[in-house]
This record gives structure tokens, sequence and C-alpha cells, in this order.
């Protein structure tokens, strides 16, 4: 028999219940083109606000690579009514927190903020859209800082630079083929009117999205973000690159020594676009091979052969076809040839014999978890709202593509790795300890 | 009526506004150099937990958080830190290994239910984390029992461990960041402490499955455990998972006895050093290095270790300290100095750790080597300035209202909650400890924070730590040393005194190796023809400008003039067979014996091309690396019965280096010299670049400046003076 205090629980449970199935969103467009995105959750008195534009690395000239990271450095110096330094200031002395990053595809900054500081996140992303300003000062140090950053990032950490070198060897023609880090020569030789000409170009309104997460009054937010953003004017359309790379005309194999110990293999071949229904089955793969304690190159290279002390698999999920790249470290004493074998036969198993569907529900049990702990911080939900809508086009992703995954049968698993792990069309990379070169 | 009316009217300009006016009148109204006025301060909710204690003592904390449809799982042991001497790293694979193996289920069994349920499960040497759907809890909970209350540690498992371990050990010498943190550790708390404890392959060989069962045994026991639930659970579910699953967890009781001799034997680990001294700052302010030659970047961090508790009245004033300094802000002084102004570095701070056991503090950052030495007097003036200035009440207010931010974001975490609730428990704060904090911190004034900097920074205890590249570096921190002989304590990447690693080569002769470098900078007939030979090499000694004249002349005359600040200071004069040095103010000083050998054998243009006349023995030690180039390593017993070791590049033949092993000055002295920038003379490759370390001026960075070739000295330009020998 239930008793009264349990139906009431039930009761209070079902909306909790009903408020974790889905993220809830409204989104409008301004008349300059902003595309705002608003998620209210009032559990914690804390609001995100967040612009995505869309530029990144893909967006650079070839002689000015690097130029869309240095910009996320730039754009912390100020604005017209910013001065240098405080910028940052601002969001710290409200308690806040403060950051941005970049990929091959778009630039994302945020703030973090205590709820009643909505308005002052809206007013510095506005000030940073409309008229973001850098002296010469600023140019200078960021450009000191930014080669600071790719020492301590690429090239003063063991198998740093396998990025770079994969990249510049899976691409001829794409713009994939630099890091977003960029070159330092590049930086040097740009001018204030190269700076100029970028911000007028890719930073407006109508190449960005506004996400605003957390505990807010959604009126309230609406008005004010029309006071900050609706006056800033529209740009030029923007056009993104559309520049098709061919495939790989056979394997690239290639020897790189660096300051390590263990040597490691990388394998990389070219993926589909993010978005596209044989991504989500190119990145079960990954999944499938390094997810996880009992995945099968952790299981099979690690624990059985004992011939990696990492092992790893992931996708680099581009707007225009990315790479999925597989790498191994291999334990002491191990042959590199042997441990390249090893991954390879961990491919071909899966070309010649499948998944099975035991393996592919633990899978999709993993991403079913994922699916939720990407709803525990507003901070993680406002990035993946502004990168369904921006780069998967369809900002309702952010709760359907969990379904993408979960039509992946195990036949177009198989049939995905008969395509994409082409032997005839990867990089292959051996990297090997410097003292192994040969005099 | 009134009332009523008013709100009428308040309603009819909301909707007009809303309508239609508004858009335009903000327009006009936007003034953008005006900062937005925050509303009210929102409440912040600190969340609550409930506890209980099992009938075997182990406390169960549960925080409900009914948001998402997830459960995280804690079991924390509250463990003393032990001395593991011999056999460091065994504690660490206790936590690698935890989850390895039970009497009923292999690893692969573990591994396989884990990602099953789409769970994760993290092990540590103090207890595990794992999260899981709510659906998969009671799934998820036979396992956490499982590998709690009985891992089994296989012996199979164990050497998989090892092994990887031993890699990751080696790779360690190859990772900069790596070094900077075990090796830090080991630097800012002493090897004999266990915080300072270095994993070695040595270590990690004499690790066997007994101890890391009887350090189970030990130390994972209810009585002194915790388990926290926190998530999608009711105190009801709560109640029955804890007691079904550990409820009836009794293990024996494990004796522990200490020995007349002050060690300790415990059941199942063996004897121990017991732990007792807790490290604080002492001794002079010293440079410790590990080379990393040819690095870009140096890993520079400087601290101390601190006698700083959680529950230290003061924490709460030394941490806004700490985030005025460096701190997690972006506006910390350090950031703002060495990033923001200067532009050395990608990121730099401090951390300020309160620890029940032994507290420290250190800050790091990754600098561009030619700024290293600038990159810590920075640090050291910033920490000084804490110390000595009060800070300004904008810092003040923007570190507090941070603080506060930061806390209240953490709280979006349910996670938090329960963190707060065991950092009661296990560091003895006051039940009230975080319910006040917001309060607290509010209370920190200017003066509380100069206090909190008198009372845990001391610039002049330091440990200067450096990973970077020697050769750059040295000359340039020693200054930085409040310590001698030597100023800079150099280190490998174990944190023991640096001993180099060595290959047997077995496909060439030393001689060989030599030939190949006679032939590498030009060949012995090219050498041949250099008859006369003056070189000038400048450098700073003293801060002063320094020139160093050599001129070699045939059949082994040579003469060399030091001057400072333009004045002679030396002169030396070989005539081929005898030798002076003269000194002003001072009577010339005939050389004789091993003086005189020493100065012929080096007073040669290239003097390998007469090694067989000096040397007594060449021997081929074995090939090592200097950075990233390999190097052959010839050991030479000269005539003059010093010992030198050279270094020759593998693949150019250059020589990259000399150590000259001499006793000097009454001591021992290591002098090393690094060669680059050859450049050609006469036809002959010659190094340009000269840094040297260890001598008895200590360290300096030689310009060679000029070489000019077979331009005949004057007659009697190496005579010396002396008067001649009259035979007996």
């Amino acid at each position: 028999m239930r008793t009264l205090p349990i139906i009431i629980a039930s009761m209070l449970a079902a909306p909790a219940a009903a408020q974790s199935s889905a993220i809830q969103f409204t989104e409008y467009d301004l008349d300059n083109g902003l595309h705002v995105i608003l998620h209210q959750d009032a559990s914690t008195p804390i609001v995100a606000v967040s612009v995505m534009y869309h530029v990144g690395s893909k967006n650079e000239e070839k002689d000015r690579r690097g130029f869309a990271h240095f910009f996320e450095h730039l754009l912390f110096e100020g604005s017209e009514n910013i001065a240098r330094g405080e910028f940052s200031k601002h969001v710290e002395r409200a308690g806040g927190v403060l950051n941005a990053n970049t990929t091959g595809d778009r630039t994302y900054y945020y703030e973090v903020l205590p709820s009643n500081q909505l308005e002052l996140g809206l007013w510095l992303e506005s000030e940073r859209m409309l008229h973001a300003r850098v002296d010469q000062k600023g140019v200078d140090t960021q450009r000191e800082v930014v080669k600071e950053e790719r020492r301590q990032r690429y090239e003063n950490q063991p198998y740093g630079s396998i990025l770079i070198e994969v990249l510049k060897r899976a691409y001829k023609e794409h713009p994939y083929q630099w890091p977003t880090i960029g070159f330092m020569e590049d930086l040097n030789a740009a001018s204030e009117a190269d700076y100029q000409a970028f911000y007028k170009k890719y930073y407006v309104p109508n190449n960005a999205v506004l996400v605003i997460t957390g505990d807010f009054d959604p009126t309230a937010a609406r008005t004010l973000v029309a006071k900050y953003f609706a006056t800033i004017p529209k740009g030029a359309n923007v056009v993104q690159p559309s520049i098709m790379e061919p495939p790989l005309e056979g394997e690239v194999r290639d020897v790189v020594y660096d300051r390590i110990q263990l040597p490691a293999v990388v394998t990389a071949y070219r993926m589909p676009a993010n978005g596209t229904p044989d991504f989500y089955a190119v990145d079960l793969l990954n999944r499938l091979l390094s997810n996880g304690n009992s995945s099968r190159l952790n299981r099979s290279l690690k624990d059985e052969q004992q011939k990696a002390v990492y092992t790893g698999a992931f996708s680099l999920p581009f707007e225009d076809p990315g790479l999925t790249i597989m790498f191994a470290i291999a334990n002491a004493g191990v042959d590199i040839k042997a441990l390249e074998t090893a991954m390879d036969a961990e491919v071909d198993r899966i070309r010649d014999q499948g998944v099975p569907a035991e393996e592919l529900e633990k899978l999709k049990a993993q991403l079913e978890t994922e699916a939720v702990q990407d709803r525990s911080r507003v901070a993680g939900i406002a990035g993946n709202l502004a990168t369904a809508y921006m780069l998967l086009g369809d900002t309702k992703l952010v709760n359907t593509e969990l379904d993408r995954y979960l039509a992946v049968s195990s036949e177009d698993l198989k049939r995905a790795a008969n395509t994409f792990y082409n032997r005839k069309a990867r990089v292959v990379l051996h990297y090997l300890p410097m003292s192994q070169k040969n005099p | 009526m009134n009332r009523h009316r008013m709100i009428t009217a308040r309603s009819r300009a909301t909707m007009i506004a809303g309508g239609l006016l508004l858009p335009a009148l903000m327009t006009a109204q936007l003034d953008r150099s005006r900062v937005p006025v925050p509303g009210p301060a929102p409440v912040v909710n600190m969340g609550a937990h409930t506890t209980f204690l099992l009938p075997n003592n182990m406390r169960v904390i549960v925080v409900e958080n009914h948001k998402l449809p997830m459960v995280g799982v804690q079991v924390r042991f509250d463990i003393p830190p032990m001395i593991q001497g011999g056999r460091a790293g065994y504690i660490d694979l206790v936590g690698d290994l935890l989850a390895a193996g039970t009497p009923t289920r292999d690893k692969a069994t573990i591994d396989e239910s884990v990602d099953r349920m789409g769970a994760s499960l993290f092990t540590s040497n103090d207890g595990l984390y794992a999260n899981a759907l709510k659906k998969h809890l009671d799934g998820l909970m036979d396992i956490v029992a499982d590998v709690i209350t009985q891992p089994t540690f296989p012996e199979v498992e164990l050497e998989k461990a090892r092994k990887r371990a031993m890699s990751e050990v080696q790779q360690r010498q190859e990772d900069p960041g790596a070094i900077a943190d075990a090796v830090g550790r080991a630097v800012t708390f002493g090897n004999f402490h266990p915080y300072g404890e270095v994993t070695t392959e040595k270590t990690l060989r004499l690790v066997d499955r007994a101890v890391l069962i009887g350090y189970h045994r030990k130390f994972f026991r209810p009585e002194k455990g915790y388990l926290v639930f926190v998530g999608d659970i009711t105190e009801k579910e709560a109640k029955a998972l804890a007691k079904e699953h550990f409820g009836k967890w009794k293990p024996k009781q494990v004796s522990h006895v200490v020995n007349d001799d002050g060690t300790e034997t415990i059941e199942g680990i063996g004897i121990v050093q017991p732990w007792k001294h807790v490290a604080t700052p002492a001794g002079p302010r010293r440079v410790v290095i590990v080379d990393r030659p040819g690095a870009a970047q140096s890993i520079v961090r400087v601290g101390f270790p601190l006698n700083f508790q959680p529950k230290d009245l003061r924490a709460l004033n030394a941490q806004v300290m700490n985030t005025i300094l460096g701190g997690g802000v972006f506006n910390a002084r350090l950031m703002q100095n060495l990033r923001e102004d200067k532009g050395w570095t990608y990121g730099t701070g401090s951390d300020l750790q309160a620890d029940r056991f032994n507290g420290s503090f250190h800050t790091t950052a990754n600098v561009r080597t030619a700024v290293t030495d600038s990159a810590v007097v920075e640090t050291l003036n910033e920490l000084l300035r804490m110390r000595d200035e009060p800070v300004t009440t904008e810092e003040l207010e923007l570190a507090k209202r941070y603080m506060a931010g930061s806390f209240a974001r953490s709280l979006e975490d349910p996670r938090t909650v329960a963190r707060f609730a065991l950092n009661t428990y296990l560091n003895g704060l006051p039940e009230d400890h975080y319910a006040t904090y917001l309060k607290r911190l509010e209370a920190v004034s200017i003066a509380d924070v100069q206090a909190a900097a008198e009372t845990f920074l001391y610039p002049d205890n330091a440990v200067i730590f450096v990973v970077g590249d020697r050769a750059s570096i040295l000359p340039k921190l020693e200054p930085l040393s409040q310590i001698s002989d030597p100023a800079v304590i150099e280190l490998d990447h174990n944190g023991k005194p640096y001993e180099e690693e060595l290959e047997r080569v077995k496909d060439r002769t030393a001689e060989q190796i030599i030939e190949h470098y006679l032939e590498a900078i030009g060949g012995r007939s090219a050498i041949a023809t250099i008859r006369d030979m003056r070189t000038e090499i400048t450098t700073e000694l003293g801060g002063e400008a320094t020139t160093l004249t050599q001129w070699y002349g045939p059949n082994n005359q040579y003469r060399s003039l030091m001057k400072v600040k333009g004045n002679s200071v030396q002169e030396e004069v070989l005539d081929g067979m005898r030798a002076v040095r003269k000194v002003p103010a001072q009577p010339d000083e005939e050389l004789f014996d091993i003086d005189l050998l020493d100065l012929k054998q080096n007073a040669y243009p290239v003097p390998e091309v007469f090694i067989k006349d000096n040397v007594e023995r060449l021997i081929l030690s074995g090939s090592t690396m200097i950075g990233d180039r390999k190097t052959y390593k010839i050991t030479m017993m000269t005539n003059a019965g010093t010992s030198l070791n050279d270094y020759y590049d593998a693949e150019t033949g250059l020589k990259l280096r000399r150590v000259d092993l001499k006793y000097m000055y009454g001591r021992n002295l290591k002098i090393i010299t690094d060669y680059s920038d050859y450049q050609p003379a006469g036809g002959v490759l010659f190094p340009r670049s000269l840094v040297q370390s260890g001598g008895p001026v200590g360290s300096m960075t030689m310009q060679v400046t000029a070489i000019e070739v077979n331009k005949p000295q004057a007659v009697g330009f190496f005579n010396t003076g002396l008067p001649a020998v009259v035979d007996e």
C-alpha cells in the first residue's frame, strides 16, 4: 500500500526527471544578424555569457597562419570604453571567470558571472564585438605571450608536436594543414592594417552567436541583449572557405625525432565532416578503440600484449572533413614496428569481423552517461548550444545528437571501418628518441 | 484605490515601452562608457548533507541533488603520509591496482562491467571515486564494495603496472613538466619526506605484492573510512546501500609496533621509518637545476615548505594574499608582471597549499630561456613586495569578490557540498567553516593580508628550482643563490645528484673519434698550415668587461694577456720549453711540473693534433646524450695528471663539451666548458661561443670575438724573460 509521503515524494520527483530529459532553450535573431540562444536554469545563481564567432584557422590566409588564435589573445586587450588590462578586471572584480579558445572553425569567448552581473557580461561582449581596440603594446606583448604558449604546449612537451606533424602531412590544400597556434614568422609579419581588416571581416554580429545560460529572467535578458547588441552594425556576409581537399594519394610515412624516451606510433585517416551520418560511425569507432579500460586498444595493447603504456583514438570534429587519429606510446623495449602491427591488427579486426551487438550497447551506455553529464554545468551547456547552432546548423542537436549516435548499427561500423580506415590513404608517423637519429 | 491606480499606470508604461518606445529610448540612452551596475547580489545557497555512522564506524555522507539522474560515489580513507624508503612508488601502485582484481572478478571483468554501465571508476591510494546513471547504481556499488574491501593485487597485474610505471619513469626524463613536479616536490620537502620521495626504476623493482596487500589491510579500514553519495539518491536509499555493501565489513586488526631504534614494524608492510619532522622554510636561498640541454623554455619554481594547516585561523587571510600574488586570477601580480607587462610567459601563478600534515608554497612560470634569471628576480620581488607593502584596496576587493564568486560557482557541482563535509571531518574544521566562509572572507583586511604575507612567504629561504638549459642559464642564476660550493645544486631527472648515463660503444675507437673531429674541423693538412694564431675572447668577470688575448706560435710557443676594464691583470708566456706567469705588482713566477705541462699541452691552436704526446691514456668511455645530440665521451689522463673528458658529436664530429677535473685553490673543481657556433678561420673551424661553469670564478659565457691566422709575431715576442738555467 502506498503511504502518503511516498506519493508526495514521487510527485516531487517527477518534474526533476522531466527537467533533466532535455535542455530547454529559445533562440532568435537580431536585425543585424546576431543569433541569440537563451537557456534558463536557476539551480545556481550564476550566469554564463558566451559568444562564438565563425572564424578559425581555416579562415586564415596562407601567410597569416595563427591569426585567428592571435586575435583571441588580442580581444582581451580592451575596447573604446575599456582600457588595456581592464577587461579581465571587470569580470574578476565581479566574482566571475573568463576565457576563450580557438579551433580550426571557430573562436569562442565566455564569462561565467554571478547572476546579478548578466548586464556586465553583455556589455563586455558587445564592446568586444563593436569596437575592440588594440594598442601596439598589446600586440607586441601578446605576440611574445603566444610564442611562449607555442613553446610550452607544443615544443617543450614530449609528443607535443604530434598534431602539427600530422596536419601538415594530412592536408595539402585545406588550411587545416596548419595548427591554430600558427607560425611566429606570420604573426611577426602582420601589420596593423591586417588586424583591422580581419576584425572588420569576421567580428560582426551576423557571424556570431550569443548564448546566455543559467539563472536569469528571460524577458529582462532579451531587453538587455537588444540594448547592447542591437545597434552593432551588420557586417558584410562572411563566406566560409570551400576548399575541397583531394583524397590522400597513398600512405604518407615519416619519422619524427623528438625529445622522448619511448617511441610512439601515430596513424591518421581522413574522416567525414562533423554532423554527417558517417561522422558518428567513425567517432563511435574511436570510442570502441579507446574509451574506457575495456576498450580495444587499452585491453589489447596495454593489458594483454603489454606493448603500450598509453593508447588513444580520437576524432578531430571539423566542419570540413577532419581526421581520426590513433596514437600509442610503446612500453620500454617494445619494437615500434610491432606496436604499429598491433594497432593495425585491431583495425583489421573491426574491418573483417565488425562489432558485436553487445559491444555496441556498451558504447551507447557510455554515450548516454556523457549526454547527462554534458548537462551538469551552465558554461558547458552554453558551449554545446553555440556549437550545435554554428557548426552543426541546428541548435536542437544539443538534445538530439545522441539519437544520431544511437542510430548507428553494427553494420554501419563495419562499413565505416572499411571505408575510412584506408591504409592506402593515411599518415603514419613514428616518433623516435633523438638518440636513435643515425649519425 | 490609490494603490490600484498606480499599478495600472505602471503596467501601461511597461506595455508601451515594451512595444514601441523602448528600443529607440535605449539607443538614445545607452552610454557605453558606463559600466553596468549590478543588481543585489544573489543569495548563495550552500546545499546540505546528511551523515550517519555504520555499526563498524564507517561514516556515510549523503548529498541529495536530483537535477540529473546521476549518482557519484566516493570512498575515502584517512591515511597518514608514510615514508616509502627504497620502495618509493608502492603507494601509487596500490591506487593503480585497487581495481585490478578481487576474489570473484579479474581486471578484465571489472573493466568490462564498469564500461557496460557507462560508468566511471577512478582509484587512488586512499580510496576511489565512481559515478553512473542512477539506474546502474546497484551494479556500480557491487564493484565499488568489492574493490574496496577485498582487492587481491594479482601478481600478473602488478608486473604489468610495474612495467608501465618504469616506462613512465624513463619518459619523465624527457618531460620538463613531469620533472618539475616530481623533483620540485623533492626539492621542497627533501628526499626523506613522504611528499618528497621520487619514484625511480630502482625503487619500483623493490615493490612486491605483499606490501600492497599490507598497505591495504593497514589503512583501508571502516573506522577510518568515509562513504560519500552525491546526486540522485535519497538518504534512505543511501542508508540501504551503505548497510548492504559495507555494513558487515570488519577487517582483522593489523599489528603495529614501535621498535627500540625508533623504527616501526607494521604487519604486512615491514619496517618503516616513521615520518615526524614537518618541513619548514629553512636555510639560505639556493638554486637547484635539472639540465635540459637546448631547451627553449625554462620551468621556474620558487618555493618552500610550510607548517600550514587548513584549520589555521589565518588560512583565509593567506589565501586572499595568494590570490593577489598569483592564485587563479588573471589580474594577480605575477601574471600581470611576467605575462601582461613583460610577455615572458604564457602563464604563471602561485600555489599556497594548506595541508594538515605539511603545507607548502611555490610559484611556477614557463619562461623563455633568455629571461630565466629575470623571471626569478621578478618573482622574488613580488614575494618581497607582498611582505613589505600593503596591497591596494582595489586589489583586495578584486581578490575577495573573485573568491566569493568562485565559491558560489563551485556550488553548481553537488560534489562540492560533499567535499566540504569531507574536508570538515578530515581537517578537523569547525562545523560552520564553510557556512561562514563568505562572511569571514568579507572581513579580511589589508592588514590581515600583509600579516599573512609576513607569516607565510619566505623569499630568503626559498629554493629556486629551474628545469632548463643549464649552459645558458647557470651563469646568470649563480648570483641569485646565497650558498656557495656550489652555488647551484645540479640534480638529475630523479632528483639525485647528477650522474651521467653512458652506453658502451663497440663500433669505433677513441682514436677514430679524434680523427673524425680533426677531419670535421678541416682536416690535419689544413690545421698544419696554421703556424701562428691570435684569438680574442671577451666575457664579463664580476660585472666587468674582460678580454683574453692568446697568441700561438710555432713549436709550442704561446702567450696570453688578460685585461679587465682595459687593465692588464695577468700575462703568461711559454717559449716552447719554459713558462712564466706575470701579475702586476708581483714578482714573475715560473711555472713547473703540473702547471707547466698543463699549459704546454693546451698551447696549440688545435691540441688534439698532438694528443699522443700529451696524453697518457685515451679511453672511449661511451656514448651519452647532450641535449638532443648523441655524443662520444673520450676520457684522457694527461701527463699533467689532470683528467679531461671531451664530448664529440656523433653526427658532426665536432667537440661539444669538455669537463676538466682538477685540483685548484685547495679544492676539487669540475670545470665544464660547452662549445658552440663553429666558424672557419684559416680553413679550420673553431667554436666562437664558450660557456664555462664550475671554475674558480663561477660561470661565464665567453665570445670569441676575433681569430687571426698566420700573422707571425716579432722575434722575441715569446721570450719569457727568465734567467737561463745553468746545468749543474
